[in-house]
């Protein structure tokens, strides 16, 4: 029962230390709300629509027109400007007023009419991957329309119609299924990774400002009962530990149940599946960021830490770049940081309705983690200490 | 001249004997970090031999040789073959394999008799760079599996080969990636990105050293040399050092990893000094309008980061709600981005790039406004008191 007190002591100090910092506050409910709607805003239109192109006809031909009325028809691209020759297109593309340029040359008609194959060039804006993707993929379906009708007309001439020309335009025909986010949009794929490092970031920067404060007034002592200073360690971490992960709960709930559904992300999966992934993740992150912010000195130095590293944990978490891609030494150092399983369970789990059984390893991982950063956030509390006594 | 060089001493003083350095050399490691770090963990440009795999459902000579060509593909490596859809999916749910194409029994037999089998090719569209161009590849092979059969279709029916081509491929699309053959994802994200580390290092740094400046009661005495020399005093040590870093930087980027640069190299230079200069100025001024320290700290770390976000450099400005669109101008990040793509990958000059040096320039201004705002503070408050520190906690 002693031990349970003493959990509690600790609990009631650590809360009442939360509530009266105003700073911590700020992150802890403020910027975990304020956070999942300007990134909501930013990306709400999901896609990269209707690109602006020019196009240079040089062939001023039917067929070519056709092709660039189809291109104007692709949700990506719009047929902003129809330019006299390249020079003129370029100039637009360097004022940044496109992002794609086609030319039909000069024999892209005659060449059809000769049966041989034509040839379209198509130039890219390589400033943004999305402009990138998005004119390939208008280009590409719309050449592959394209393909289908002059195929067929040149089949009817060499004698090949009806159901036969069908069948031999496409003998293999193939469906594309774009499995969890049918879309294929930006939100769907870059949120729900955000979601989750702001839940580890803020817990980061909450903690070590709440700790780097307690350097800076050299109180580390007082916040803790006289009778637990000596071998009590273990009790005071999980204290303490227990009032962060509580005051999380509502702030899990929001960010990682409710914005979801509220964004219209992908939520397809079993929230039983996604509570009992998230508790091991929670209470590592916890763990993690007491291990480390007990070596913050100042309040500062924990904000400058936690934006640093911000963006090098949403790199190494394999959301961007795939994880199987990354070289094996950053590969294994991501294995260190909670936030890389977190956002790779809560992704499986979340967007792609995987069950518990499916991010195992993520979640053993997590687990395991737990149990080390509790360990040494209990030798970090000797260490804070004895950096008081210097 | 003379206040300048009275305001540059001070600070020098203050950076070698307050242990201020400290701050100076971690972030300036930190920026090396970054370096190293992105540019060893995108190593591949594209990512290649993705994991996909197949689901055989045919087992016919057919469905092997589709697996070995796709196999054969530069972007994807088939890690397995499974004979359930279900297996697959679970595989995919695993994130053993970012793709699978599914190949229905009876798919050899539907060929050879002209009865269309239908391939279904999946892919993860969960994470955006893999699951597109594991599935670029996949979609390339099902269609040359399709061009292959009509070419023994019409080789049967008598055509040539030059026939067959024109027959099954009318047009060709030559596709230019400018500045860019490879579609390598390093210049798209890292010729942006790491600039806009190094300017959110050089954000937080000034917030930091003003917010001392304030903490020990300083303020004026730092401002007493007149708002501008003081202000240029105080930040030169700082620009020169890390305008020096981002000019190394840009070497690093465009000369030792040879991304393409068209333009003019110290066009980029400029634009990076700017950067730094406009990055030094926002922060003097965050600091003055946010007299709590810590908490324009806090604000700075929020705009700092959005600065990634907002700059447009991986999800387009112009696809943005409107509203923010014009929201995107207060981050100097954003007119760098715009100016140094547009050298990089398209070679302009000075010419069509004036109004990004000019929107950097007009960030400098706010450094003035906020070095104006902070004498006026200072004037408010007596100078040997030191501020007391609003959040102080209340403890037991």
């Amino acid at each position: 029962m002693n031990v349970l007190k003493d959990i509690w002591d600790v609990y009631v100090i650590e809360l009442r230390r939360v509530l009266c910092d105003k700073g911590v506050m700020l992150i802890f409910f403020i910027a975990t709300l304020i956070y999942p709607l300007i990134f909501g805003a930013i990306y709400k239109n999901e896609l990269v629509r209707n690109l602006p192109v020019a196009v240079v006809d040089e062939s001023r031909s039917d067929a070519s027109r056709r092709f660039i009325h189809k291109l104007d028809a692709t949700p990506e691209l719009r047929v902003d400007y129809h330019c006299c020759n390249m020079e003129e297109a370029r100039h637009l593309m360097e004022q940044r007023n496109i992002n794609g340029i086609f030319l039909f040359p000069r024999d892209y008609d005659q060449r059809l009419s000769r049966h041989e194959t034509a040839r379209v060039c198509l130039f890219c804006d390589m400033s943004s991957f999305l402009y990138y993707r998005g004119v390939l993929s208008a280009a590409s379906n719309v050449l592959l329309d394209e393909l289908q009708q002059i195929e067929l007309q040149r089949y009817s001439l060499v004698g090949i119609t009806g159901e036969s020309a069908d069948e031999l335009i496409k003998p293999i025909p193939y469906d594309d299924v774009k499995l969890y986010s049918p879309t294929g949009g930006f939100t769907s794929f870059l949120v729900p990774a955000l979601l989750v490092l702001i839940i580890h970031q803020t817990l980061f920067l909450g903690i070590g400002i709440l700790f780097g404060t307690a350097r800076e007034d050299r109180e580390t002592l007082r916040v803790i009962p006289p009778r637990l200073r000596r071998d009590g360690r273990p009790r005071v971490v999980i204290g303490r530990a227990l009032a962060y992960l509580l005051l999380y709960v509502p702030v899990v709930a929001i960010d990682l149940v409710l914005i979801p559904r509220l964004f219209d992300l992908p939520h397809i999966g079993r929230l039983t599946d996604l509570c009992l992934f998230l508790l091991p993740f929670m209470l590592a992150t916890i763990f993690f960021c007491m291990t480390v912010c007990s070596f913050v000195r100042e309040r500062d130095t924990g904000i400058v830490t936690c934006i640093f590293f911000s963006v090098i944990l949403l790199f190494l978490s394999g959301a961007i770049w795939p994880a199987c891609n990354m070289p094996p030494f950053w590969r294994t150092l991501s294995y260190l940081f909670p936030s890389t399983h977190g956002i790779q369970g809560f992704i499986r789990i979340n967007t792609m309705g995987s069950t518990l059984a499916g991010v195992k390893f993520e979640y053993l991982m997590l687990w395991l983690q737990t149990a080390l950063y509790f360990v040494t956030s209990c030798f970090c509390l000797r260490f804070a200490k004895q950096f008081r006594l210097k | 001249m003379h206040t300048f060089i009275i305001s540059l001493r001070r600070e020098l003083k203050r950076l070698w004997s307050r242990g201020q350095s400290r701050y100076l050399i971690l972030t300036s490691l930190g920026l090396v970090f970054c370096y190293v770090f992105f540019l060893t963990l995108m190593d591949e440009g594209q990512p290649q031999r993705l994991p996909i795999a197949i689901v055989d459902k045919d087992g016919s000579y057919l469905s092997r040789r589709l697996c070995h060509e796709i196999n054969a593909c530069q972007g994807v490596r088939v890690v397995n073959v499974y004979s359930s859809h279900t297996a697959a999916r679970q595989a995919m749910q695993r994130q053993e394999i970012y793709a699978f194409l599914e190949i229905p029994a009876g798919t050899y037999n539907d060929v050879l008799s002209f009865t269309r089998p239908h391939l279904v090719l999946y892919s993860n569209n969960a994470y955006l760079l893999s699951g597109a161009l594991s599935y670029r590849t996949l979609a390339t092979i099902s269609n040359l599996a399709s061009g292959a059969v009509q070419r023994e279709v019409l080789r049967k029916k008598g055509l040539n080969e030059s026939q067959i081509m024109g027959l099954i491929q009318p047009i060709e699309l030559d596709t230019h990636l400018i500045s860019n053959p490879m579609a390598n994802y390093q210049p798209y994200v890292l010729t942006t990105m790491l600039p806009g580390m190094l300017g959110l290092f050089v954000l937080l740094l000034t917030v930091y050293m003003v917010g001392v400046e304030r903490r020990e009661g300083t303020l004026s005495q730092w401002l007493a040399a007149g708002a501008l020399p003081a202000l240029l005093g105080k930040m030169a040590p700082y620009t020169l050092w890390f305008s020096l870093l981002g000019v190394i930087g840009n070497l690093v980027l465009f000369g030792w990893c040879g991304f393409e640069l068209h333009g003019s190299f110290w066009l980029v230079a400029l634009f990076t000094i700017l950067l730094v200069m406009a990055m030094q100025a926002t922060a003097v001024f965050l600091s003055a309008i946010i007299p709590d320290a810590h908490l324009s700290t806090c604000f700075a770390a929020i705009y700092g980061t959005l600065a990634f976000t907002m700059s447009g450099f991986s999800y387009p400005v112009t696809s943005m709600p409107p509203a923010l669109q014009g929201f995107s101008l207060i981050f100097p990040l954003r007119h760098y981005y715009m100016a140094v793509s547009r050298i990089s990958l398209f070679g302009s000059g000075f010419a069509s790039c004036y109004w990004q040096v000019a929107a950097l320039l007009a960030f400098l201004l706010t450094g003035l406004v906020g070095t104006l705002l902070l004498t006026r503070q200072a004037a408010t408050q007596p100078s040997s008191q030191p501020t007391i520190n609003p959040t102080v906690n209340p403890s037991i």
